[in-house]
């Protein structure tokens, strides 16, 4: 395995300084938001996040199709990583909403659109890694996992339009169930600072991170491939 | 709900949020490493195994080039050995 | 058994002469249906645990006449979903088991036609079963189910779940967890059938205006679309050896 390249120990390091920056954006830059005080200070990061498992979501969709049409093991790699990722940032999305809801909408879960959807996506993710763990042969595990992220990516905005024709046709049973009602704010400057700074942050975090992931992932692939060669 | 004028107290939800955030990816980081470190070790281990493995051929390869001395050295001895005949020969 | 296999040779055989798509999708889903029409273990197998699930909703779900209204169309469905992922990896693992997925990948035929006709097989097996057990839900809730939309929503939702279903359900099968694996691969995705399907259901079981019922049928259509044209197209990857 080559050592780590400058250029992303760099990418590393500043990952690294921006996640503070926006920290201390979120944290202290930011002014109170005046109805729902502190707990505002969430939404940075609960979007950041969000648009990271986004990105990874999107990055794995492309990988999958791109594998399925040049049957080239280093996309398998790259759709791994970008599941990986996904995963994890959608999880940490879905856990900082739930806690954002609590004092706003004044509970831990509603069944609206959005968190519906990423959840489900968590399911989608969870099932696609028990599909890998449960095939030997690395190309067949490589072309099932890219039918899935196909099937999956094309479902996901599916469930999303249809969360989001249940709930406009369905009477809204608890009045804060519609985020667009409770919840909304105007930003004013040091926010918007703060948001944007946020979501540029965790882009070049989802860069840095998707980078390194990928690394591991061949790393891996060329662990697997000496363990066949040492085996026979 | 939200009318009053100062904000709900609400900031131990935000430092649970935070606390969740850093200590989620803490763990994805620290899985990360392990992951790494042990992907790591096992090529090393493998690329080892693989070098242990692979003197059976090195050893084909000096079995392969001893027999030319072996040849050699009979070549000698069978030259030798007239020679000696050949002394045992002029002895006689 | 030994007449089976001939049988299947002969018809292998037969296919290879008329290598037309539609042939062998008719040829295969035709070879499903006549096995599962002397067997019965499939169709037997589905229906009887239908009939369970609905009985167990009866006591879990308290099913009086005023809940019966209103959960009427979540509950078919549980049980529908449920009885369909039973089929499909019942389906798929016989075929895989008595190595007869291997025979149709060797058979000069396009696998489109292997994916068309394991779809009709399925959908056949999960029409027959909801055939069954809507008149019996009738009878046992004395809830007039004979409604010419239900049976159409019934028909296009079972159509989006078979599709997607029998994809995973060939893949499901070729793992080492396959018995476990398929619903929790299928469920997730299929979700907006389901959610679909169950509320224009439940439209034209209140007698809801058509209006109101269009979007959900819509979006059923889209997915039968989309998901059957997908399944299609990616159906060579899921079965090349």
């Amino acid at each position: 395995m080559q050592p780590k390249s400058t250029t992303l120990k760099i990418l590393d390091i500043v990952s690294v300084l921006l996640l503070a920056v926006s920290t201390y954006l979120a944290l202290i830059y930011a002014p109170e938001e005046a109805t729902m005080g502190q707990v505002q200070r969430v939404f940075y990061f609960h979007i950041a996040t969000a648009w990271v498992g986004m990105l990874g979501f999107l990055a794995a969709a492309v990988a999958g199709i791109v594998y399925l049409r040049a049957q080239n093991p280093k996309w398998d790699i790259v759709e791994v990583a970008a599941v990986e990722i996904s995963l994890v940032f959608f999880f940490i999305t879905i856990v900082l909403g739930s806690i954002w809801a609590r004092p706003v909408w004044n509970t831990w879960w509603t069944w609206d659109p959005r968190l519906t959807t990423a959840a489900i996506t968590e399911l989608i993710y969870i099932a696609y890694f028990m599909l890998r763990e449960g095939i030997e042969d690395p190309d067949r595990r490589a072309r099932f996992g890219a039918v899935y992220t196909l099937v999956g990516s094309l479902s996901v905005p599916i469930t999303f339009f249809s969360i989001r024709l249940f709930r406009t046709i369905h009477p809204v049973v608890i009045g804060s169930a519609d985020p667009s009602a409770t919840g909304t704010f105007d930003m004013t400057g040091g926010m918007q600072v703060a948001f944007f700074f946020a979501l540029f942050a965790f882009t070049v975090i989802f860069i840095d991170l998707f980078w390194n992931r990928i690394r591991m992932g061949n790393l891996a692939a060329k662990v697997e491939q000496l363990k066949l060669k040492v085996m026979h | 709900m939200f009318l009053q004028d100062a904000p709900p107290d609400t900031s131990s939800y935000m430092i649970a949020g935070y606390v969740v955030f850093f200590l989620v990816t803490a763990i994805y980081l620290f899985s990360f490493f392990v992951r790494s470190h042990n992907l790591k070790q096992d090529l090393n281990a493998l690329e080892n195994m693989k070098e242990e493995s692979a003197p059976p051929p090195a050893r084909e390869e000096t079995k392969a080039a001893a027999p030319k001395p072996k040849a050699k050295s009979t070549a000698s001895k069978a030259k030798s050995k007239p020679r000696q005949a050949k002394k045992k020969v002029t002895k006689k | 058994m030994v007449t089976k296999s001939a049988r299947l040779s002969k018809s292998v055989t037969e296919r290879s002469t008329s290598p037309n798509l539609f042939k062998a999708t008719l040829a295969i889903a035709w070879k499903d249906l006549t096995a599962e029409y002397r067997s019965r273990e499939l169709f037997s197998a589905m229906l009887v645990f239908s009939l369970l699930v609905i009985l167990i909703f009866n006591f879990a779900l308290e099913l009086d006449i005023k809940t019966r209204q209103s959960v009427t169309s979540g509950v078919i469905w549980v049980t529908f979903a449920f009885a369909g992922t039973l089929g499909l990896n019942r389906s798929m693992a016989v075929e895989k088991d008595r190595g007869c997925l291997d025979g149709l990948l060797l058979a000069p035929v396009d696998r489109a036609a292997i994916y068309f006709g394991k779809v009709i097989s399925n959908l056949a097996f999960m029409l027959i079963v909801e055939i069954v057990v809507l008149p019996v839900y009738s009878f046992l809730y004395s809830i007039n189910l004979f409604n010419p939309g239900l049976l159409a929503v019934i028909l296009l939702g079972s159509i989006g779940y078979i599709a997607v279903g029998t994809l995973l359900a060939s893949m499901a099968v070729q793992t080492r967890t396959r018995d476990v694996l398929l619903p929790i691969l299928l469920f997730p995705v299929a979700i907006p059938v389901l959610i679909a399907a169950v509320k224009a259901s439940g439209g034209f079981l209140n007698g809801d205006e058509f209006s109101m019922i269009l979007p959900w049928i819509n979006l059923l259509i889209v997915y039968d679309i989309i998901f059957v044209a997908i399944a299609f197209m990616v159906f060579d990857y899921v079965v090349e050896e």
